[in-house]
């Protein structure tokens, strides 16, 4: 098992800038999500750490170990790939055992370890199918006990469920969450999708444009994030544009069209932007930042309501609230939130 | 508009009788030769006066043909080493390695296709005598043969490369696998159908090539069709069908290993874009 | 700083084939060229003494002239016969069900692997004085038939040689045509031949184009069926060609004839070229 040190890590094609000076410290045994839109550079940077790209400036680091340069097959790293890349002219059991030969290992002990590895991933009986004759979710599964049994240092995972229906993707993440919990090996996985990273992550590097745009578990990024693009890309979210008046009772003031709000934040100055997510948006006057409007749409989702109102100066905010109370649109109504749910941060990512 | 849509089957037939006919056209005159072949008669006449193997038996017994007939079969087998190896190596680089002067070398890749092969057996003649190389024995005909084949093999091998998956070798690299073993293990198992087809093509090619043995032919090196051309310029004999049966033979033999192995619809449409 | 750039090993799998084409592709070529400005001796093929001689007679002389000319109709004429034959065909096996493509295909490519000379030899069996046709001609009381040592042989047998190019050509192109666009229109009212017309094979163009081209370009060059069926009395260049350079052994003029054929076709090509650009440019208004 290795930590992973990315320095400055940058990857230009042509004109186009994919990864910009990106710096990164990957503890033992974590497992990170790369997450971001398509073009924000995550899969770059994951094929420059399995050593399928060069950068052009930067290092790589597995330990104390420098593999900027290094050979794909000098890492001792595990792959799956989104299609699972599984060779097709060979049977699951070669497919798997493929690593162990490469590492010259022979005879009873291959076999033992590819059987070994199969139970784990339950898929005892297999061994002499081919991937075509395989299911989806067999073949992943196929995919990982082949990164997984020559025991790599690092494991590298390129949104390998995008290709699985939406229940069998649910199922697997638990899965392989729980694989890489067990083995401990350090992982990086590459997605797009929220709710993956959030599922999956011990901690999740968000990026857009090749820049890190925040680092950090999933709550932290969603409570406090630390620009408004990142607010958007994570969750539901209310941004109040405003300036900052000053500070008072150890909450920063932002002065805002519709109001001047206490809000929670770091020391910040001049145009801000704030986060209010719609479950912190509380009808009635209960919280100290208030305002009114008026309801204009609301949806019943089940558990929730979920409401569009507007308020002062034009501003559109989102409410979600529990169904015990009901306002029909058009009716005016008072909105307040605390100042622990207000988060400040700058209007631009990075 | 009144007039009910009529279904495509309607005037389909007349399509159909068309396309048979052209069918018919294209293939009489081979099966017509193949006959022959088996025609007891002396004369090519029609119709045929009885079954007889004697024509095959002629051609075993006429030296120069068996002669012409070994040499082509040997040249074709070096020229196929040849350029398969070359439009091997050369689909590899221009599908993968190429990026910005792609687009020049696969035209030079081509263009001894797009040259008329007179034209190219003609600068071949020329340049030899100019060189000094000459036109004696099988180098000359080796050399303007792979010339003409290197493209089909190039061809054959980029269309299966260009659908090859990269990420399977990606796969075997980061199991431990170095360049040249994923390519052996990994990338050849998977396109030795391009490979092979392009092969098959660059055998036939070079054993029924004419124009260009025509121009670089010497004493005592001739090739099959070269042969029979300048018996049938002169004699009519059914020896003639009973040479162009086997040829026949071996390229329809060949034709239907294709088939099975790739699709001739993947050679022919795939080619790289 | 780009310290450790891997050495691109790779571009040896290249070198190989790029110098041998250079050697015994571009240069042969450009030798010819070379040679066409050269002159001919009394003995030998040729001598380094630069003229402009070879031109003057391959341009000058009305027999080659002829020749030229002559060259030129019969690859029209193959032309043109091949794309009405060649079209039927190709749209027959753009239409057809998966599962019959591939027979249709082999059929239509496996004349293409058999040799020219066995092609050419079917044919003049076939056509001969004492061929097949004639035989069966004269059983039924009719007269002989001049099918071969002629034009016409010629066309029938460069047309045999050539239709599989035209045909997949044209189906290449077909095929990117969905058979929906032909029902839509249908169902707007247009009778079968007006969709085809109107649809289809202002669709098909490209196919068209490819075609002829390719089938013109290989046409000029032919050599083996106009010696074969044409006997003596069908002379287009690439026989006057060769036995300049292997009977009457004029190397020089011989490249110049060569040159004269090539750049010929290049301008019909070039003005075809320019013709069909503006007939798309109709068709696509």
């Amino acid at each position: 098992m290795a930590s992973i040190t990315l320095r400055d890590l940058t990857k230009r094609f042509d004109a186009l800038v994919a990864v910009d000076r990106l710096n990164l410290e990957i503890q033992e045994g974590e497992l990170i999500t790369l997450l971001g839109p398509s073009g924000c550079g995550k899969t770059t940077t994951l094929r420059m750490i399995g050593g399928f790209e060069s950068p052009n400036e930067g290092d790589i680091f597995f330990g104390e170990r420098a593999v900027t340069w290094l050979q794909p097959e000098l890492r001792n790293i595990g792959i799956v790939f989104q299609n699972y890349a599984l060779f097709p002219h060979m049977t699951v059991r070669e497919n798997v055992a493929f690593g162990l030969e490469m590492r010259r290992e022979v005879g009873a002990r291959v076999r033992q370890r590819v059987a070994a590895i199969l139970s784990k991933v339950q898929l005892v009986g297999m061994e002499s199918r081919y991937p075509h004759q395989l299911s989806g979710g067999q073949q992943q599964r196929v995919a990982l006990a082949r990164a997984l049994v020559v025991n790599p240092a690092v494991l590298l995972l390129d949104e390998p469920l995008a290709n699985l229906d939406a229940k069998l993707r649910e199922e697997m993440r638990f899965y392989i969450r729980h694989l890489q919990r067990e083995f401990g090996i350090t992982t990086i996985y590459v997605t797009h999708d929220q709710a993956e990273a959030m599922v999956l992550a011990d901690r999740i590097a968000l990026m857009k444009d090749g820049r890190l745009q925040q680092l950090g578990s999933a709550e932290d990024i969603y409570r406090r994030p630390s620009n408004a693009w990142v607010a958007e890309f994570i969750g539901l979210s209310n941004l109040i544009r405003g300036t900052v008046a000053g500070r008072r009772d150890g909450a920063l003031s932002v002065r805002t069209a519709a109001g001047v709000f206490s809000c929670a934040g770091e020391d910040a100055a001049g145009e801000v932007v704030i986060c209010v997510r719609p479950e912190s948006l509380r009808f009635g006057q209960e919280h100290p930042n208030r305002l009114r409007g008026v309801v204009r749409e609301r949806v019943f989702l089940g558990n929730l309501l979920d409401y569009q109102i507007e308020g002062p100066d034009g501003l559109r905010l989102r409410v979600q609230a529990d169904p015990s109370r009901v306002f029909a649109p058009g009716t005016s109504v008072d909105v307040s939130f605390s100042p622990a749910d207000a988060w400040v941060m700058r209007a631009e990512a990075r | 508009m009144d007039h009910p849509v009529r279904r495509p089957q309607r005037n389909g037939w007349a399509l159909s009788v068309v396309v048979g006919l052209l069918y018919v056209f294209l293939l009489t005159p081979i099966v017509i030769v193949i006959l022959s072949a088996f025609n007891a008669g002396d004369y090519l006449r029609f119709p045929p006066q009885g079954f007889s193997l004697r024509w095959f038996v002629r051609f075993t017994e006429s030296e120069s043909f068996v002669r012409a007939f070994e040499f082509s079969l040997r040249l074709a087998v070096y020229v196929t080493l040849a350029s398969t190896v070359l439009g091997t190596m050369g689909a590899l680089f221009i599908v993968r390695y190429a990026r910005r002067v792609r687009d020049t070398l696969r035209l030079l890749l081509i263009a001894p296709l797009q040259f008329p092969a007179i034209l190219t057996g003609i600068a071949l003649l020329i340049f030899f005598y100019a060189t000094g190389i000459g036109t004696r024995g099988m180098r000359p005909l080796f050399i303007g043969h792979t010339l003409v084949t290197i493209p089909y093999v190039f061809l054959t091998v980029s269309t299966v490369l260009v659908t090859f998956d990269r990420s399977l070798e990606e796969a075997a690299r980061s199991l431990g696998a170095g360049p040249f073993r994923a390519f052996w293990r990994i990338t050849l198992p998977i396109i030795k159908g391009g490979i092979i087809s392009g092969a098959l093509f660059a055998f036939i090619t070079s054993f029924d090539q004419f124009p260009i043995s025509l121009l670089l032919i010497s004493v005592g090196n001739t090739t099959l069709p070269i042969a029979l051309f300048d018996y049938l310029r002169f004699s009519f004999e059914p020896t003639a069908a009973a040479v162009s049966t086997l040829s026949v033979l071996l390229s329809v033999g060949i034709v239907v290993v294709i088939q099975r192995l790739v699709g001739l619809e993947s050679i022919y449409w795939g080619g790289p874009r | 700083m780009n310290r450790g750039r891997r050495f691109p090993w790779v571009v040896f799998l290249i070198i190989p084939i790029i110098v041998f084409l250079a050697i015994f592709f571009l240069i042969p070529y450009a030798n010819m060229v070379y040679m066409s400005f050269l002159v001919k001796p009394e003995t030998g093929a040729y001598l380094k003494v630069f003229t402009l001689g070879n031109y003057a007679r391959a341009l000058g002389d009305t027999f080659y002239w002829k020749v030229l000319r002559q060259t030129f109709w019969y690859s029209l004429v193959t032309t043109a016969v091949t794309l009405v034959a060649g079209y039927p065909l190709a749209y027959h096996i753009a239409r057809a069900p998966k599962r019959w493509r591939g027979l249709f295909l082999i059929m239509l490519i496996s004349p293409l692997l058999v040799s020219i000379i066995v092609r050419s030899f079917g044919w003049m069996i076939l056509l001969g004085k004492v061929g097949i046709i004639n035989t069966l001609v004269k059983r039924y009381g009719g007269p002989e038939l001049p099918l071969m040592y002629n034009a016409f042989g010629v066309v029938v047998g460069l047309v045999h040689i050539y239709l599989p190019f035209m045909a997949l050509s044209i189906a290449g192109a077909l095929q990117t045509i969905s058979p929906d666009i032909e029902r839509a229109a249908r169902s707007l009212g247009a009778t079968p031949w007006r969709a085809f017309w109107r649809i289809t094979w202002r669709l098909s163009l490209p196919g068209v184009f490819a075609g002829t081209l390719l089938v013109f370009v290989l046409a000029v060059s032919s050599y083996v069926i106009p010696i074969l069926l044409g006997g003596n009395n069908v002379l287009v260049m690439p026989i006057v060609i060769v036995q300049m350079l292997l009977d009457a052994f004029n190397w020089p003029l011989g490249s110049a004839l060569s040159m004269v054929l090539f750049g010929g076709t290049v301008a019909l090509l070039w003005l075809y070229v320019k013709l069909m650009n503006q007939a798309l440019r109709w068709t696509t208004r």
